[in-house]
């Protein structure tokens, strides 16, 4: 499914004292079955965006289009409940939304509340389980028996089960450590490619961005600030540092180095071994052997 | 030799009798004015180490001084004066109905005058860069600014230790530099220590020392560059390695040596330069 915005405004608390203007003439396009990450600093909109994209909520001015839904200010969808199935969302932390007496019960509150009937949950929780990284041992126990990492697989195990066709995440690394962290992101990766998912990722981290997005939107005060390629966005460092945006490690050290060196190596999202590559390449045409 | 501030001396930890241990026969010193980042797998025993030092937890064998006393009931709420904890989820950690009383809550708690604690909550949040906010609602504001607000909370107490229990994780970039910018500046001005539980291999940079844990057992104990010098060790117990080191590694395959084990990227520019100028 296709998700666009057409020049959406989102304004909490309207027309009182509170009134705060979260999203501003919003307008972007995302294909069916690319990775989009979606970046800003805190507050630049972004989560508001994504409460857009099941329903949650819905836009003060403008529309947003998701696959055949519509939601305008007027129109929310007659069948709300089927675009809450087709669209899941992970939120941050979602661990901390884990209730059920055991793992098993807690992946089948989602599925079970869209209908889906008793066997096939069954079936799906046995895919889901190694998807998502755990045995099926683990079926039985209370969530909250388990480490942190573990739970929050859990969590995501409940959203997979109800089998979206877009997956919105919401930084979905926080807290982990490296090794989750990476784990976790090269899971959502493959399962995007595997069932062809539209994927929008929410994520402080621009090398996340760099290494699975195929396209990344900048947030500023609830605008689209840039949107292309990764490497075409990441690489505008002035501009980035202008809303308070890192740009990715690597590129920072491109910079830096040829800044020092006088030299441009071009970034194309290369591996680290093929950046000392480069950097051993360069410095050789400046006169350094071994 | 420096002044202890914190002691373990032989500290072992479980949940529950029928539990694993998640600390083993811990032994360790944190200084005067030190700032110590402590890394760690999830699970490894770093939160655990925190909630140990205010008496949160009380370990099941050894003991843990702080300035001295020993950490047990009786002396719980004179270690808490001394050791300011800030963690990760700021939701869970907001009291007050406005940025200033929650501010204001700890220092309540401690019995401070009310003049000084309105010019502590001036400095404090002046410090988190969040004066503007003094009057504003909790639900009002970002994870990153509740975060800011927890860490003037602690300051406002002066505590002698602070710990950050991966407190910037949930913030961004910008955020999470502010927090670090302003962590560290209160640490030299108030002569505090700094303790940074932490993923974040920019925050280990920054520290004078690193603790490394693995399965409930100090794993390393040195300053950043001798630790991250340790790359493959630290890869196999799960843990990164800065983008910096990695680079350096690569180049070293090449032939291209560094003299030291750069941990940025002026270090390292540094080295390539000395490199190619001699040539």
């Amino acid at each position: 499914m296709d998700i666009t915005f057409n020049n959406v405004n989102y304004i909490y608390q309207e027309n009182s004292p509170f009134a705060h203007k979260a999203l501003e003439n919003l307008s972007f396009h995302i294909p069916s079955g690319s990775f989009v990450a979606i970046v800003g600093h805190t507050g630049s909109g972004k989560s508001t965006l994504i409460q857009h994209l099941n329903g949650l909520i819905r836009p003060t001015k403008g529309e947003v289009r998701i696959g055949d839904y519509r939601l305008t200010h007027a129109d929310k969808p007659k069948n709300l409940k089927e675009l809450r199935s087709r669209v899941g969302v992970v939120f941050q932390y979602p661990e901390h939304q884990l209730f059920d007496e055991t793992v098993e019960k807690d992946i089948s509150f989602g599925p079970k509340n869209f209908g889906v009937m008793d066997r096939e949950i069954r079936k799906r929780i046995q895919e889901v389980i190694p998807a998502v990284g755990l045995s099926e041992e683990l079926l039985e126990r209370s969530p909250f028996e388990l480490s942190g990492g573990q739970m929050r697989r859990v969590a995501i195990a409940g959203v997979l089960a109800v089998k979206p066709e877009i997956l919105v995440l919401d930084e979905p690394t926080a807290g982990l450590d490296p090794r989750g962290q990476k784990e976790i992101m090269e899971m959502f990766y493959s399962l995007h490619q595997e069932e062809q998912l539209t994927t929008v990722l929410v994520t402080h981290s621009m090398e996340d961005a760099v290494k699975y997005a195929d396209q990344v939107i900048i947030l500023n005060k609830g605008s689209k600030y840039m949107e292309g390629k990764p490497e075409d966005v990441f690489t505008q460092q002035e501009a980035l540092n202008k809303v308070q945006l890192d740009v990715p490690e690597m590129i920072e050290f491109l910079y830096a180095f040829e800044q020092r060196f006088g030299k441009a190596i071009p970034f194309k999202r290369q591996s680290i071994e093929q950046l000392a590559d480069q950097v051993y390449q360069s410095l050789k045409e400046a006169g350094v052997d071994e | 030799m420096r002044e202890k501030l914190i002691e373990f001396r032989n500290v072992s930890f479980r949940y529950g009798e029928e539990e694993p241990w998640v600390l083993k026969d811990c032994s360790f010193s944190i200084y005067k004015d030190e700032w110590v980042a402590i890394i760690g797998h999830n699970g490894s025993g770093k939160s655990t180490i925190a909630k140990l030092m205010n008496g949160l937890l009380f370990p099941q064998e050894g003991e843990i001084y702080i300035s001295g006393k020993i950490v047990n009931q009786e002396t719980i709420w004179e270690v808490r004066k001394e050791v300011g904890m800030v963690f990760q989820n700021p939701d869970n950690q907001f009291v007050g109905t406005t940025v200033q009383d929650d501010v204001a809550f700890g220092m309540e708690n401690r019995g401070i005058p009310r003049e000084d604690m309105i010019k502590r909550i001036d400095t404090s949040l002046t410090a988190v860069g969040m004066n503007d906010y003094r009057l504003t609602e909790p639900h009002r504001l970002s994870g990153g600014q509740k975060q800011r607000v927890a860490i003037a909370g602690v300051l406002a107490i002066s505590p002698r230790v602070l710990i950050l229990d991966e407190a910037t994780a949930m913030l961004d970039p910008k955020g999470r530099m502010e927090i670090m910018n302003t962590v560290s500046n209160v640490q030299e001005m108030n002569q505090i220590s700094l303790i940074t539980i932490t993923h974040d291999l920019r925050e280990v940079v920054q520290a004078e020392r690193v603790i490394v844990m693995n399965e409930g057992v100090i794993w390393d104990e040195a300053n950043p560059r001798e630790i991250f010098a340790k790359k493959d060790k630290l890869r196999e117990i799960g843990l990164d390695v800065p983008f910096i080191a990695l680079l350096a590694e690569e180049l070293k395959k090449k032939g291209i040596s560094m003299k030291n084990e750069p941990l940025n990227h002026n270090e390292l520019l540094e080295d390539l330069w000395t490199l190619h100028s001699t040539m």
